[in-house]
């Protein structure tokens, strides 16, 4: 018999509990450790964030279904790791905490054979001086509730603009090494449909800013794709959205400081440079949760499991931009101490950006950071559940399954704005998500059969149908496995 | 304010019959390549 232990609750770890749940028999142990009550779809949240969508609809609380699945489910927050036990216990565990109901703030010890780290990223708003969601007039569209105190500053302020005020509203990267572009850009386009449809776009101006060098960068160093019958880049195709759209663009900012309605950022000719806004929706830079790990006898090993993020099969070796190989990703999600641990989604450690690096004058890092959207979130939870679940049926390690970002397709179905008649949506694919520019070297690394754009009411439909069906698949209704990752 | 997308091509972005078949043929187009399936990336010796 064996016990799996699936830290974090989001699109990786839940769909790597679902699998294994689905595929061990029930003598094998799932236990899902997780301080979050509810499942939320994430990329919904910009309709929340717009009042277009109660965040009820986006979640469902998680113990009713694990129950009902067989499915050991403990809300609580990892603290350390033990990988190798320690004097009092033999087996490897976790040290959680307990964040709710009675047993809230006891720790213990939770044992595992296989861990699936699936914790996803710290939304590190620490980083930024005085972004904070809710605070400063600049909000967040992270969480669900974020995204509701979004909706209402949003909603104020329309309120006020039908008054007569005139505002400036910024939206984009609330940090220098922020990722997650693709969220702001969804939100943005949304957020100037419902001032049109409200009709006080007349009296907004709205701003892009942004830590990319060039727009569509989306932390992915941009990208070429076909858009009808042509071929076009990435920062084409998203200049021609935001000039029709009358949206306006800072580019290469690092935001650094968040005062009331102002943003404080860097530009990469190391200017200090200022923007006052009415109403911002800044994307903090996300970071490991800063988890500690010690051996049997208690000293710090760390170093052996974290690097910031989870440690897995990459290849950290730090060298210039030329010499990134799409090699360097990895594939199996699983840490090279530690062979029963492996960290999918958003908890591995990246072995660099995928975007181009870049400094400013005065030496400040200023690009975004690779993002793992939930695509190759739930695809690589996948994987690693399907490597654990042969391990334990063959009795031996097994790692036949693998998925490399750098061999692997994904889809940025950006909403543009909500209505089933009156919506819109760009539709990206991109393949692979990490540019192998030995395959595709003419092509800036991807395939381009396999990386397009689309613009239209279709896009919105798209997103709309994922919201549906991705959250029928997490409550693991029937035949749940048949919709892909 | 820049015109970059003609009324035309607004038309066609916005059309539901135009877009239905479009909705289909990106479904369809995005499941070849999202469950198409991933691998590896490195040779094995």
């Amino acid at each position: 018999m064996a016990k799996i232990v699936v830290l974090g609750a989001g699109i990786s770890g839940h769909a790597a509990a679902s699998h294994l749940r689905r595929k061990l028999p029930k003598e094998h142990e799932v236990v899902v450790v997780s301080p979050n009550s509810n499942y939320q779809w994430i990329p919904s949240n910009i309709w929340v964030g717009i009042g277009r969508m109660k965040s009820e609809k986006i979640l469902f609380p998680l113990a009713p279904l694990y129950k009902k699945k067989h499915i050991g489910y403990k809300q609580a927050k990892a603290v350390s790791f033990y990988p190798e036990g320690d004097q009092k216990e033999q087996k490897p565990y976790v040290l959680a905490e307990y964040v709710f109901g009675e047993q809230k703030g006891q720790q213990e010890k939770i044992t595992y054979d296989y861990l699936i780290n699936a914790t996803g990223p710290k939304l590190n708003f620490e980083a930024t001086e005085g972004l904070i969601p809710g605070k400063n007039k600049a909000y967040s569209v992270c969480t669900y509730t974020h995204a509701d105190h979004a909706w209402e500053g949003l909603k104020k302020l329309i309120e006020q603009m039908k008054q007569g005020k005139k505002a400036k509203i910024l939206i984009g990267t609330g940090h220098a090494k922020s990722t997650c572009q693709g969220a702001a850009f969804e939100y943005i386009l949304n957020v100037e449909e419902e001032l049109r449809k409200h009709k006080v776009r007349d009296m907004a101006e709205v701003t892009w800013i942004s830590n990319e060098y060039q727009l569509g960068d989306f932390g992915m160093d941009g990208m070429l794709l076909s858009y009808g019958s042509m071929t076009m880049k990435s920062h084409e195709m998203i200049e021609m959205i935001f000039e029709d759209r009358d949206i306006k663009w800072i580019l290469g900012a690092g935001v650094n400081k968040i005062e009331d309605g102002v943003a404080h950022y860097e530009n990469l000719e190391g200017e200090q440079k200022s923007e006052i806004y009415d109403f911002a929706m800044l994307i903090p830079s996300f970071s490991g949760h800063g988890f500690k790990a010690f051996d049997k006898n208690e000293n710090d090993i760390t170093e052996k499991l974290f690097k910031g993020f989870m440690i897995v099969d990459a290849n950290y070796t730090p060298k210039p931009y030329e010499e990134w190989s799409v090699q360097d990703w990895p594939e199996t999600y699983q840490n090279p101490t530690y062979k029963n641990i492996f960290a999918p989604g958003i908890a591995f450690a990246p072995p660099h950006s995928i975007s181009k690096p870049r400094k400013s004058k005065n030496g400040t890092e200023i690009f975004p950071a690779p993002p793992r959207t939930g695509m190759p979130s739930g695809i690589t939870a996948k994987i690693v559940a399907d490597n654990i679940i042969d391990t334990i049926k063959n009795g031996k390690e097994s790692l036949t399954h693998k998925g490399s970002m750098g061999n692997m397709g994904a889809a940025c179905i950006a909403s543009a704005g909500f209505g089933m008649t009156t919506g819109s949506g760009v539709s990206i694919t991109t393949y692979p998500i990490v540019p192998d520019y030995e395959k595709y070297p003419k092509t800036q690394g991807r395939q381009l059969s396999k990386t397009f754009g689309e613009i239209g009411l279709a896009g919105h439909w798209l997103k709309l149908s994922l919201h549906y069906a991705f959250i029928y698949k997490a409550k693991m209704r029937p035949f749940w496995w048949l919709i892909p990752e | 304010m820049t015109q970059r997308i003609s009324k035309y091509q607004r038309f066609k972005m916005m059309n539901p019959i135009i877009q239905f078949f479009k909705y289909i043929y990106l479904s369809i187009k995005i499941m070849l390549i999202v469950a198409g399936g991933h691998g590896s990336t490195r040779k094995v010796n």
